[in-house]
């Protein structure tokens, strides 16, 4: 299916676009730490520890000037009706345990990151995977039969689309509720690689056994954003189905599903894959809003963590920022390799053409 | 059944007509067009472009497509099969062993597409998948007929074996296969047949990686796949080269007598006609103005606008300077501006006041197969009769 050509094209693209590596670089990055989650996260990310809360990231340790109420004996010093208090020096500690710092609870924020990146992966892969499965069919189907079938599938989706789409998926979520989240099972955890792997290393053991599947969040994202490939196959198939090839294959007796799966979709997948890329990233920001807004599931997950850290803004930025440039990186990350994908396989850069 | 048939008919197309519901507004594409095909002959569709050609032929195979409607006419194929099958449920849809294909389910219509009728088209650079190997697509036309052979009673057959998952699957992910290896092997004997030199390694090879005559070839090859008994050829070189074409000519006319089948060569080009075709039929505005056997056509022509067709071709032997081109253009075919007279009256040199009058197609006097839709089919010109300019009355949308 993948013809050399493309591949090609895909390689004279990436050597001209810079910016695709550090796309690609960032998008390997993001997926190796979430799949190997249990190796690289310095600590466990749901335990809490009170005594270290609010730690700041490396190289944002500083020491400031507090008045505090001077005791003796346990108890504050008055003084013409006053509170006797001096200025003392407290220090905000950093530490190498909690490169990134730590939360309101003092967990380890980078973990919490690195186990947040596969809720996000998991949602972005699978919610874009079922929304271009639906998407794609139905766009396949309107844009191969046209007249009435084009218009109801069609206009369905406008309708889909007319809705803001937090609210929509605010509103699935309501109907659907958490009868598809799912727990699996950490299989390096499970197999005991993991925790040997980190005792050899001196880390602390006891990370998650199992990684929340928010399900719900997957099926409504898809049912939000299957629209834009419904849209994109749609407008492959109205200009595939008037080719030459596709006239043929019906002159020699192939049915209308062999026709649209072999002769059309194929010759769609380009801008199928790219809007892909792409939706990728949208949803990872739409699931992080979501989860921001507490309706998902996981109690690990980027926009979530954003949310915890609202309270201590003013005195922990961290705790909100980290989370969000995770989020930030990983979506610019995504948009970068779908621009090289766009560009590389755009058609108007390279020509069809004979040898 | 109106007109006496030949013994040998295979393919009897009567009155078919084909209607294109576009938003300028209707265009009539194919008008009341009649022709037939005989065993192991070709015949030949001659007219300029836009007069129907290709609409014809799609529409006698049923492939015209929205906003085009195949809206009246019959398709009478001779399959004594299919009329057994049907003489009992569809009386009206079978003659002796002609069944109306217009008539029939179109799961049977569908069905007969491959086994019965296959087609080649004009561009072999666009009419293949550019992302399947071209060994692959010829396989896979073998694979739709064997499946079908394998099943002839469902109309299901097609995807016999092959759930829609399956499909799906075979079709997206790399390296699997949808059709089977003997179909693969059947595809490269017909590549070999075609006269492709190292079918094998051609075979594996995509489109863009063949030449056009080449691929022109290959597409032949898939068109065999089911055993076709008519072929059309939608102007089958024109997109190609000079030499190149002169072989792909060579080609159809050795497998045609080769398989025994009838080919139907749709072509703007006489030379090609006068050189492949046993009958012709010439277009004009969706109409087919004149047919009979090459001889009649060409050495006789009747209607002035063969005449003029063929007063435009430059002769080698003939040393006048001058062609004869005809005067005007061939009109839009939009419903709205079509004159209810002769559509060719106001180019036709010879238009008399009789060609206000649509006409109908006629014999040509002394020769019973040779008609033409034309007053002078039995009628001679008389300048006396002669129509001139101010008898064009409104509605010729000038």
């Amino acid at each position: 299916m993948i013809a050399p050509r493309t591949i090609r094209s895909l390689k004279r693209g990436l050597s001209r676009n810079a910016l695709a590596k550090v796309g690609i670089a960032i998008v390997v990055v993001v997926l190796f730490v979430a799949i190997f989650a249990p190796f690289v996260a310095p600590d466990r990310p749901g335990t809490q520890n009170l005594n270290e809360s609010r730690q700041p990231p490396i190289g944002f340790e500083k020491a400031t000037t507090q008045e505090v109420p001077v005791k003796e004996n346990g108890s504050v010093v008055f003084e013409d009706g006053q509170i006797v208090t001096e200025n003392r020096t407290v220090y905000e500690n950093s530490s190498w345990d909690h490169p990134l710092g730590t939360d309101g609870n003092g967990r380890d924020i980078l973990s919490r990151l690195i186990y947040g990146a596969r809720v996000s992966l998991l949602v972005g892969f699978f919610g874009t995977g079922l929304a271009m499965l639906v998407g794609v069919t139905v766009g396949l189907t309107a844009g191969y039969y046209r007249g009435k079938v084009d218009d109801v599938l069609m206009r369905s989706a406008d309708v889909m689309l007319a809705f803001p789409s937090i609210v929509l998926a605010i509103a699935l979520i309501g109907v659907l509720q958490d009868a598809l989240e799912q727990s699996i099972p950490d299989p390096f955890v499970q197999t005991g690689v993991a925790p040997a792997f980190r005792s050899a290393l001196g880390l602390p053991t006891g990370m998650p056994e199992s990684t929340t599947l928010p399900g719900t969040i997957i099926v409504v994202v898809a049912l939000v954003n299957w629209v834009w490939f419904a849209r994109v196959a749609r407008g492959e198939a109205l200009s595939l189905r008037e080719e030459s090839y596709v006239k043929a294959a019906r002159a020699l007796g192939a049915n209308d599903a062999s026709i649209m799966f072999r002769h059309v979709l194929p010759n769609a997948i380009t801008p199928i894959l790219v809007l892909g890329t792409i939706q990728i990233a949208a949803i990872i920001l739409l699931e992080s809003a979501l989860s921001f807004l507490g309706f998902s599931s996981a109690n690990i997950s980027w926009g979530f963590d954003i949310a915890l850290g609202r309270q201590y803004q003013s005195t922990a930025w961290w705790i909100s920022a980290m989370p969000g440039l995770a989020i930030v990186i990983t979506v610019i990350g995504l948009n970068l390799v779908g621009d090289w994908l766009r560009d590389a396989l755009d058609p108007g850069i390279e020509g069809e053409g004979g040898v | 059944m109106s007109h006496a048939g030949h013994r040998d008919d295979l393919l009897r197309v009567e009155d078919l007509t084909t209607r294109f519901y576009t938003e300028e507004g209707q265009v009539n594409a194919v008008e009341s067009v009649s022709f037939d095909v005989r065993d192991n002959e070709i015949l030949g569709i001659v007219g300029e472009s836009g007069s129907g050609k290709s609409v014809t032929a799609l529409s006698a195979i049923d492939l015209v497509d929205s906003p085009g409607k195949i809206t009246g006419g019959e398709v009478w194929l001779r399959d004594a099969e299919l009329a057994g099958e049907f003489r009992g449920d569809k009386p009206e849809a079978v003659d002796g062993d002609f069944v109306d294909l217009r008539q029939l389910p179109t799961g049977v219509r569908r069905a007969l597409r491959g086994p019965k009728f296959s087609m080649i088209f004009q561009d072999p650079m666009s009419s293949f998948n550019p992302s399947l190997t071209v060994g692959e697509q010829i396989a896979e036309a073998v694979e739709v007929q064997r499946r079908a052979s394998a099943n002839p009673r469902s109309t299901r057959s097609r995807t016999q074996g092959y759930g829609l998952g399956k499909l799906l699957v075979d079709s997206v992910v790399p390296g699997r296969k949808y059709t089977s290896d003997e179909s693969h092997e059947r595809a490269i004997e017909l590549l070999d047949q075609v006269g492709i030199p190292d079918p094998v390694e051609r075979a594996d090879e995509y489109p863009h990686q063949f030449s056009g005559g080449m691929l022109q070839r290959a597409m032949v090859a898939q068109a065999l796949a089911g055993e076709p008994d008519v072929l059309f050829a939608d102007e089958p070189t024109t997109a190609l080269d000079v030499t190149i074409q002169a072989q792909i000519l060579d080609l159809l006319r050795d497998i045609q007598q080769e398989q025994g089948m009838s080919v139907v060569l749709i072509t703007h080009d006489l030379g090609v006609i006068a050189r492949m075709c046993d009958r012709v039929g010439v277009m004009y505005a969706g109409e087919v103005v004149e047919r009979g056997s090459l001889e009649a056509v060409f050495d006789d022509p009747t209607h002035p606008y063969t005449q003029g067709l063929l007063g435009s071709i430059p002769d080698v032997d003939d040393p006048a300077p001058r062609l004869e081109p005809i005067e005007g253009n061939v009109p839009n075919l939009l419903d709205s501006e079509m004159p209810d007279r002769c559509y060719f009256a106001d180019r036709c040199p010879k238009a008399m006041e009789a060609c206000l009058e649509h006409p109908e197609e006629r014999a040509v006097e002394g020769d019973r197969r040779h008609t033409a839709r034309c007053v002078l089919a039995d009628d001679e010109y008389d300048p006396e009769r002669a129509l001139d300019e101010s008898q064009f009355e409104g509605g010729d949308g000038e």
